[in-house]
């Protein structure tokens, strides 16, 4: 769910181009493989081995280790110099790094060739399908022990180092049997955004309150503009308020529901609630910006910038994203969460966590463990903020990061470390085979709903028959 | 004899090559579309696990795909036909109106064949754009204000918008060709009918197009092909498929359920039935516009 969406258009005709690059980079690592192998036996003095601290030491049958990276926004330079690093503190093995922004392109003839990378880094809308393909293969590497051991640099499990819920969470343990096959990695906070400047010149309060929002539907008037807008032709963005809103009306329960496709949830209260929200939003002048179901994400979100709109959803990556884009006099990002329902309950954000595996096939399974591991030291995150901008979900990460990211970006995690209640949460992997996506089922509707051209009840009539699909089809699977 | 040998040999040693790429990036991987169609198969990891037909019979009882195909064939219905028309008028004009600056509208009217098919979506994304849209504030301008939308988030327009970007693209080619084809037409027919006292339209129905007939059957076919490739590039930018799935057409669907959707022996059951149809309505289309052999 990000700005990288539109990609997608171009990317069938560059499809032919990733398959032969795959082919390409195959044969490429294959000669450093040999060249590595070489240099590994010839020139690793045992000595150097010996003095590594830490786990260091340890000898690793094979000392290759072919990784695949995203590389989007926050670029391939931490990866290089992490691997490099790496090298040095074990000295004898060999890092490939493979870094494209259509990860997924290249990996997918290797993977399917039997012959994948030992360890990839997949992010980016673009990309991250190719995750759902491997968890509904089960073709991810167990990585539980890897969190119950002793930290790389420490003695405390690795685990405690991760932010708390994030482990437990449905995207690193996919099949809900409390083992890990998804290793966390960056982490982004998302919700809705306003224009400081605009607030603090107008002396407008951020709401706290889906009530307090609404009302502040007359002073958008006064001030030309809509209340709300969002990503038109992606409704997929919605989720960012619509689910920590599911939580804050039915808690987890509400959200287990909703994920684990329970069809009682599109009868239930918090469904009338939270999507009474929307149809509000739609149905009440002035509170949905003029065309936006039309817009794309760039569009939108410059609309939003521009002042035509109050309040938008979006992630972290916002500010980065729009750096070139045109804006009003004094606009200033401002991080607002997900309002709650009811007076004094927090403010709640949604999170996201990207994601790291080591394939089930890799070749080198304890290395790329070890290169896990390495990552999460403190020095790699340090070097993650340094050179990608970008926050790990480890606890104190963003205090780790500050001396690198933007001000707002650090005031928006921080506003999770206090307060603001962090909301995540992903869809239960469906039935191999079946037709269904369940994010798309659930939000592109909404843009029917937008366009008053759909009732809630025609919305949650066929949102019941589809889970209800989804869920026979999970246990005829079973 | 040997003379005749080497020479087939020759021969042999010069098709090879082709006949190999071609072997090899297109017949083999059709045999594997039609193949991989009885599989489910997530297009990554584990072997693909055969499942007959039910691939093909699934197609018919998901909404989605039935949505996509009627969204398609609309598409195909309205596109050709609207392209064809434009293009054969205006090539007509062109040639016949002995206009001085035939050079200019030719080149023009052509100019959207050479731009990409990102492009031209990004540029009516803009065109239709709600607020800042050209076409919305050109019907401000000329007072007719309350008929501007949003075309491309509307389900009852959205399709419609879509189509005169893709007539828009193609027109300007056929046109070229046509134009061809008319400077081919012998001028003394042009003559003698207007001498008759033909007027332009009637010369346009009783010479230029029966003139045309062969390279319009061709233009067809190629027409309703162009809309099935061209429509996954112009919906993904332009609409996503939105709103609710109103502009989403078999090849958008199939692009997500192969790569979003991990589920590849499906998506090649799709693309199987695409080829299939299409295959249909250009047999169909050619054999209605047969002319009974004279």
């Amino acid at each position: 769910m990000d700005y990288r969406k539109t990609i997608a258009a171009i990317a069938a005709p560059v499809m032919a181009f990733g398959l032969l690059a795959g082919c390409g980079s195959n044969g490429g690592s294959g000669n450093e493989a040999s060249r590595a192998a070489d240099g590994g036996s010839g020139g690793g003095s045992p000595a150097s081995a010996a003095n590594s601290p830490g786990a260091g030491g340890a000898e690793f049958a094979n000392k290759e280790l072919n990784v695949a990276v995203f590389q989007g926004g926050y670029g391939r330079e931490y990866w290089d110099t992490v691997a490099e690093n790496f090298m040095k503190e074990y000295p004898g093995t060999k890092i490939n790094i493979t870094a494209s922004p259509k990860i997924a392109e290249l990996v997918r003839p290797k993977i399917v060739a039997g012959n994948p990378p030992d360890l990839m880094y997949i992010a980016g809308s673009d990309n991250t399908p190719i995750l759902d393909g491997l968890i509904k293969d089960k073709a991810l590497l167990d990585l539980t022990d890897v969190f119950g051991a002793a930290t790389a640099d420490g003695s405390q499990p690795l685990k405690d180092k991760i932010l708390p819920g994030v482990l437990e969470s449905r995207s690193m343990s996919p099949y809900g049997d409390g083992k890990i096959y998804l290793a966390p990695f960056n982490f982004g906070v998302m919700g809705l955004w306003y224009n400081k400047n605009l607030f603090d010149t107008k002396g407008i309060a951020p709401p706290k309150t889906w009530d307090e929002l609404f009302a502040l539907n007359d002073k958008a008037k006064e001030n030309g503009r809509a209340l709300f807008t969002y990503q038109g032709i992606y409704p997929g963005y919605l989720e960012e308020m619509i689910v920590p809103s599911i939580f804050s009306v039915g808690g987890q329960q509400a959200l287990d529901q909703f994920y684990n496709y329970d069809s009682q949830f599109w009868k239930s209260d918090t469904f009338r609630q939270v999507w009474g929200l929307l149809e509000k939003i739609a149905n009440e002048d002035n509170m949905l910006m003029k065309g936006t179901v039309a817009l794309n994400h760039t569009q939108s979100q410059t609309a939003f910038m521009q002042g035509k709109a109050m309040f938008i959803p979006n992630g972290t990556w916002f500010e980065d994203e729009m750096k070139d884009a045109p804006r009003e006099d004094g606009f200033q990002f401002g991080f607002l969460g997900v309002p709650a329902f009811k007076e004094g309950d927090p403010v709640k954000v949604m999170t996201n966590v990207e994601q790291i595996v080591i394939p089930a096939k890799a070749k080198n399974p304890e290395l790329a463990k070890a290169f896990l591991k390495y990552l999460y030291t403190d020095e790699s995150i340090k070097l993650n903020a340094e050179k990608s901008k970008a926050v790990m979900a480890v606890k104190g990460a963003p205090d780790l990061a500050k001396p690198y990211i933007s001000e707002t970006t650090y005031n928006v995690y921080k506003a999770v470390d206090s307060g603001m209640e962090a909301v995540s949460g992903s869809f239960k992997p469906v039935a191999k085979g079946s037709k269904y996506n369940p994010s798309d089922e659930v939000y592109k509707p909404i843009s029917s709903i937008m366009n008053k051209q759909m009732s809630l009840d025609e919305y949650a009539a066929k949102l019941f028959t589809i889970y209800t699909d989804i869920d026979n089809e999970l246990k005829q699977a079973q | 004899m040997t003379m005749k040998l080497r020479r087939r040999a020759f021969i042999a040693c010069c098709l090879l090559p082709g006949l190999v790429l071609f072997g090899l990036f297109k017949v083999y991987p059709t045999v594997q579309v039609f193949e991989k169609s009885f599989f489910q198969w997530t297009g990554i990891g584990d072997a693909p696990r055969y499942i007959g037909f039910k691939n093909y019979a699934d197609l018919f009882r998901d909404d989605v795909f039935l949505l996509s195909l009627r969204n398609t064939g609309f598409l195909m219905l309205v596109v050709p036909v609207a392209t064809l028309l434009v293009a054969l008028v205006n090539a007509s004009v062109l040639t016949r109106a002995k206009l001085k600056e035939r050079a200019l509208y030719r080149t023009v009217f052509f100019f959207p064949s050479v731009l990409s098919f990102v492009v031209i979506a990004i540029l009516w994304s803009f065109i239709y754009h709600p607020t800042i849209g050209f076409l919305n504030a050109g019907l401000e301008r000329i007072g007719l204000g309350q008929l501007a939308m949003a075309w491309l988030g509307d389900q009852r327009t959205v399709l419609w918008a879509l189509a005169v970007t893709m007539v828009w693209q193609a027109a300007g080619y056929y046109m070229v060709m046509y134009m061809a084809g008319i400077d081919g037409i012998p001028p003394d027919l042009y003559e003698a009918a207007s001498i008759d006292g033909a007027t332009g339209f009637r010369q346009f129905m009783h010479i230029t197009v029966p003139m045309l007939w062969e390279i319009i059957r061709i233009t067809i076919v190629f027409s309703i092909n162009g809309v099935l490739t061209i429509s996954f590039i112009i919906v993904s930018v332009m609409t996503a498929g939105g709103p609710d799935r109103h502009s989403e057409v078999v090849m958008t669907y199939l692009y997500g359920q192969a790569f979003t959707n991990s589920n590849f022996g499906y998506a090649m059951a799709i693309g199987v039935f695409v080829f299939v149809v299409s295959l249909l309505l250009a047999l169909l289309s050619n054999r209605l516009t047969e002319r009974g052999e004279s």
